[in-house]
C-alpha cells in the first residue's frame, strides 16, 4: 500500500496523547481493568477521546486540536476529572509515570484487538515489556517539507523534551539511575530511533519509504516507532520522545514548548540540519535519559559541551515572544519551574525516601494526578 | 512392630495433606479444576475411609493449624479491601447488605417451611449469609484474576461475613441465654465480642508496620512480621474467646491503610501459606459424615439453589448503578458460591460451648460438601467468562 499523500493542516495546532497507567488499589500494582473502565466511560460524552492501548492495565487519552494553553490545559483538566471520577467509582487508580516501577512484564495481558495480538505475536516478550507510558505531542504543518524540515531541526531539542519530561526511573523494583528508563524499552524495537535525513516529502514517499514498503519490513507508518515521526493523514508531526508526566498541567506546558519551538524554527533563522547532525543525536538522547536535567550535551554544529539545563533555561527565554504570540507564556513559564525544581522522575525518589517503599511511590504518583 | 492404628493416628494428617495436594496439582493440569476443590473431594474420601486417622478435636494441632491458616487467608484478604472505595460508591455496601439479607430471609424461610426449629433455622440462615473468604481468594490468586468482578466479590465477601459472623453471634448468644437471657443481651455480648476482636485486629495492624518503620524494612517486604502477627492474633483470639475471624480480617484492614508493601511474590504467604491451605481444605470436610451429608441432601441441595438465584439477583440488581454492566453484575453474584471453610471454623468455634450443631444441621453437612467442591469451580467459572483471568499465551 503506497504512501497516503501529506494532508495540510493548520500551522502550530497541537493535539495531545497520553498514555496512563491503572493501578489496583490493594497492592499498587498495574491492574487489567481498561475493558471496565472504558465501558464506564462509554455511558456518558468523553471530553477528547479515549482508547484501549496494547495491555489491558493502560489507557490512552487524546485532546482535540487546539492553537493556544489556556483551551488544551482546560480540556486536559476536564478529561482528567472524568477519568478520576470513573476510576473512583470501580476501584482504580489513574496515574502518569512513564514506567510502572514494580510491575513484572510477565503479569500483563494482552488487549484483545487483533493489531495488539499480532504485534505480541512478532515481538514476544518486548510487547509485554511495552507495558510503558508515553506522551505524544501532534503539531499541525502546512505540507510535508515543512513536516520533514521540522522534524530534522528539531533533533537538537530532542533532549530536552526527555529531560523535562521525564519521570520513569525504576523498572522491576530497582533504581535504574536512569531518569527516563522508558526510552530504553523502546529501543529495543528494530524500527525505533530517527527518521532517515530525508528533506522533502516526494523523495521521502517515492525513495525511502516505497523501498522499505518493497523489503517487506515495513507496511505503513505505524510500523516505524521513531522519536519524531510524520503522519501524512493528519497533516502533523508527533513527538513520541517524552515519558507521560505525572500531571495533565505538565503535559500541557510540553505541548506549548514544542509549539513554540516550531514558530521559531519554521522561521529558518537558524543554520540549515543536516545528516551531520545526527552524529551526536544518540549521546545527547543517552545523557538526557541517563541524567535528565543535569546532563551534558554536544552542540551538533558547533561541538560546544553544554549543560543541558543552562541550554533549556537559554532556550525557554529564546521562546518567549514566540509563546506570547501564541498564548503559550504560562506553559513556558511552568517550564522553567522545573529546572529549578526537578524533573517528575527526582519526585518520585523523593517518594521512595519519604515512604520507604515502591507502593508509596505509586499512591504519591495517583495523588499527584488527581490534582487536588 | 507396632500397632498399624497406632501408625496411622500418627501418619494420618500428613499423609492425607500429602496426596490431597498431589491429586491437586495433577488434576488441576488435566482439568483446570481449581485446587482447592480436588483437596476437598480427596480430604472427603479420606476422612469417610479412615475416620480414626482423621480426627480432630477442638484442641487438637490440626484445628489449631487450620484456624491459623484460615487467619493468614483472612489477613490477605482484609489487605486487599479498600474502605474509601465503599464510602465513594455506596452501591457496593448497599448490594452487599441487599444480598446478605435476601438471602438470610430465604433459607430461614425455606428451612421453617420444612418444620426446622425456628432457632436452628435461624442459625443456618446466618451462616448461609456468608461467602467462604479462603474459597473465593485462593480462586482469585490461582487465576491470578482482576477487574470489576474481582474486585467487587473480594468487598462483598468482607461484607457478608462480616454481617453473617454477628448474626450468628446474637444467634448463638440467645440460644446460650435462652433459659435466661433476653435479646439485647445476647446482641450486647456479642457486640462487645466483635467490638474486642476488631480492637485486637486494629491495634496489631497499626504496631506491625511502625514495626517495620522502625526496622527499616519497608523496602523489603514484611511477610514475616504479618504472619507472626496473624499468629499472634489467632492464639490471642482463642486465649480470650473472641473471633479470629474479624481479629485477623482487621489486621489486614488496617495494615493495608498504612500503606505497606505486601508484595505479590508473597501471595498466599508463598510455600508455608500453600501447605496449611490444604489441610485447611481437607480439615474443613473431615468433620462430615457420610450418613448426615444424605439425610440432608434434598434440602441442603434446595438451599444451595435458593441461595445461589438470590446472591446472584441481589447483586446484579445494583449492577447498573454501581458502574458495571449486568453481564458483570450476574457474574460478580454468581462468584459468591463458596461458603464451606468460614462455616466449618464458625462451627468448630461453638463446639467450645458445647452446642454441636453439625449434628443438628445434617442439610448443612450437605451443603458444605457440595459447595466446598462446588463452590469453587462456579467462581472460577464466573471470572472466565468476566476475561479477568491470566490468558495463558500458547508457547
Amino acid at each position: 500500500m503506497p504512501l497516503e499523500p501529506f494532508n495540510t493542516s493548520q500551522p502550530l495546532t497541537m493535539g495531545v496523547e497520553l498514555e496512563l497507567q491503572l493501578i489496583s488499589l490493594s497492592d499498587y500494582d498495574l491492574t487489567a481493568s481498561s475493558p471496565d473502565l472504558l465501558h464506564l466511560l462509554g455511558r456518558k460524552p468523553f471530553p477528547g477521546n479515549v482508547t484501549p492501548e496494547i495491555t489491558e492495565s493502560m489507557i490512552e487519552i487524546n485532546s482535540d486540536v487546539h492553537t493556544n494553553h489556556t483551551e488544551l490545559v482546560a480540556q486536559l483538566q476536564l478529561i482528567r476529572d472524568t477519568l478520576v471520577t470513573a476510576g473512583e467509582q470501580l476501584n482504580i487508580g489513574i496515574c502518569g509515570g512513564g514506567t510502572h516501577p514494580f510491575q513484572k512484564w510477565s503479569d500483563r495481558k494482552i488487549f484483545s484487538k487483533p493489531r495488539f495480538k499480532e504485534v505480541s505475536e512478532l515481538y514476544g516478550y518486548l510487547a509485554k515489556q511495552f507495558t510503558i507510558f508515553g506522551q505524544h505531542v501532534h503539531i499541525g504543518c502546512a505540507n510535508g517539507d515543512d513536516a520533514l524540515f521540522l522534524l530534522h531541526s528539531l533533533s537538537r531539542y530532542v533532549p530536552h523534551f526527555i529531560a523535562l519530561s521525564s519521570s520513569s526511573p525504576y523498572v522491576q523494583g530497582n533504581d535504574t539511575l536512569f531518569n527516563s528508563a522508558r526510552l530504553n524499552s523502546v529501543f529495543a524495537f528494530p524500527m525505533s530511533g530517527r527518521a532517515p535525513f530525508v528533506q522533502n516529502w516526494a523523495a521521502f514517499e517515492n525513495e525511502y519509504f516505497a523501498k522499505m514498503e518493497h523489503t517487506g519490513v515495513i507496511k505503513s507508518m505505524k510500523d516505524f516507532y521513531w522519536d519524531i515521526r510524520p503522519k501524512p493523514e493528519f497533516g502533523t508531526i508527533e513527538l513520541r520522545v517524552c515519558d507521560t508526566p505525572l500531571t495533565v498541567e505538565r503535559a500541557a506546558a510540553l505541548a506549548v514548548y514544542l509549539q513554540s519551538l516550531c514558530s521559531y524554527l519554521l522561521e529558518r533563522r537558524e543554520e540549515a540540519p543536516a545528516e551531520d547532525d545526527y552524529l551526536v543525536y544518540n549521546y545527547n538522547r543517552f545523557q538526557a535519559c541517563r541524567f535528565g536535567l543535569d546532563g551534558t550535551l554536544v552542540h551538533p554544529k558547533s561541538y560546544d559541551s553544554l549543560s543541558l539545563r543552562e541550554d533549556i533555561l537559554t532556550t525557554l527565554r529564546k521562546m518567549e515572544p514566540y509563546g506570547a504570540k501564541l498564548g503559550a507564556t504560562a506553559g513556558l513559564q511552568h517550564l522553567m519551574q522545573v529546572t529549578h525544581e526537578g524533573s517528575d522522575a527526582h519526585y518520585l525518589r523523593q517518594q521512595f525516601d519519604r515512604s520507604g517503599s515502591a507502593e508509596g511511590m505509586v499512591d504519591a504518583a495517583i495523588h499527584r494526578f488527581r490534582g487536588r | 512392630m507396632p500397632d498399624i492404628q497406632v501408625i496411622m493416628a500418627d501418619l494420618g494428617w500428613p499423609l492425607a495433606i500429602a496426596l490431597a495436594w498431589l491429586s491437586g496439582e495433577f488434576l488441576h493440569r488435566w482439568t483446570k479444576l481449581p485446587r482447592i476443590s480436588v483437596y476437598g473431594i480427596v480430604g472427603f474420601l479420606l476422612a469417610q475411609a479412615f475416620p480414626a486417622a482423621l480426627s480432630s478435636g477442638a484442641s487438637s494441632t490440626v484445628t489449631t493449624l487450620a484456624n491459623l491458616a484460615f487467619g493468614l487467608i483472612l489477613f490477605e484478604f482484609g489487605y486487599r479491601i479498600n474502605l474509601r472505595w465503599l464510602r465513594i460508591n455506596p452501591w457496593i455496601a448497599v448490594s452487599g447488605l441487599a444480598e446478605s439479607a435476601a438471602t438470610f430471609g430465604v433459607v430461614y424461610f425455606i428451612a421453617y417451611l420444612t418444620g426446622m426449629p425456628s432457632l436452628t433455622s435461624l442459625l443456618l440462615a446466618s451462616l448461609a449469609m456468608s461467602t467462604s473468604p479462603a474459597g473465593v481468594l485462593r480462586v482469585i490468586n490461582e487465576q491470578n484474576s482482576s477487574g470489576q468482578v474481582t474486585e467487587r466479590v473480594l468487598h462483598l465477601v468482607a461484607i457478608n461475613c462480616v454481617l453473617a459472623v454477628f448474626v450468628f453471634k446474637v444467634v448463638v448468644g440467645f440460644w446460650v441465654f435462652q433459659t435466661s437471657g433476653s435479646l439485647p443481651q445476647a446482641i450486647s455480648h456479642s457486640l462487645i465480642e466483635l467490638v474486642v476482636s476488631a480492637v485486637m485486629g486494629a491495634v496489631m495492624g497499626f504496631m506491625v508496620p511502625a514495626l517495620l518503620r522502625r526496622l527499616g524494612a519497608l523496602a523489603q517486604d514484611g511477610t514475616v512480621a504479618f504472619a507472626l502477627g496473624v499468629v499472634l492474633l489467632v492464639a490471642a483470639a482463642g486465649a480470650f474467646d473472641v473471633s479470629p475471624v474479624l481479629a485477623t480480617l482487621t489486621f489486614g484492614l488496617a495494615a493495608r491503610h498504612s500503606r505497606v508493601a505486601f508484595s505479590r511474590t508473597e501471595r498466599n504467604f508463598g510455600g508455608i501459606g500453600e501447605l496449611l491451605t490444604v489441610l485447611l481444605f481437607v480439615f474443613a470436610v473431615s468433620t462430615l459424615e457420610w450418613e448426615r451429608v444424605v439425610d440432608g441432601a434434598g434440602l441442603g441441595i434446595v438451599l444451595l439453589l435458593a441461595r445461589f438465584l438470590v446472591k446472584t439477583a441481589s447483586v446484579a440488581l445494583f449492577a447498573k448503578v454501581g458502574g458495571i454492566s449486568w453481564r458483570k453484575g450476574v457474574l460478580t453474584g454468581v462468584a459468591l458460591a463458596p461458603m464451606s471453610v468460614f462455616v466449618t471454623l464458625l462451627l468448630e468455634q461453638t463446639k467450645y460451648m458445647g452446642i454441636v450443631l453439625v449434628d443438628e444441621l445434617a442439610a448443612l453437612a450437605a451443603m458444605t460438601l457440595l459447595l466446598e467442591v462446588v463452590g469453587p469451580i462456579v467462581t472460577q467459572r464466573a471470572l472466565i467468562w468476566a476475561n479477568e483471568t491470566q490468558v495463558r499465551e500458547e508457547k
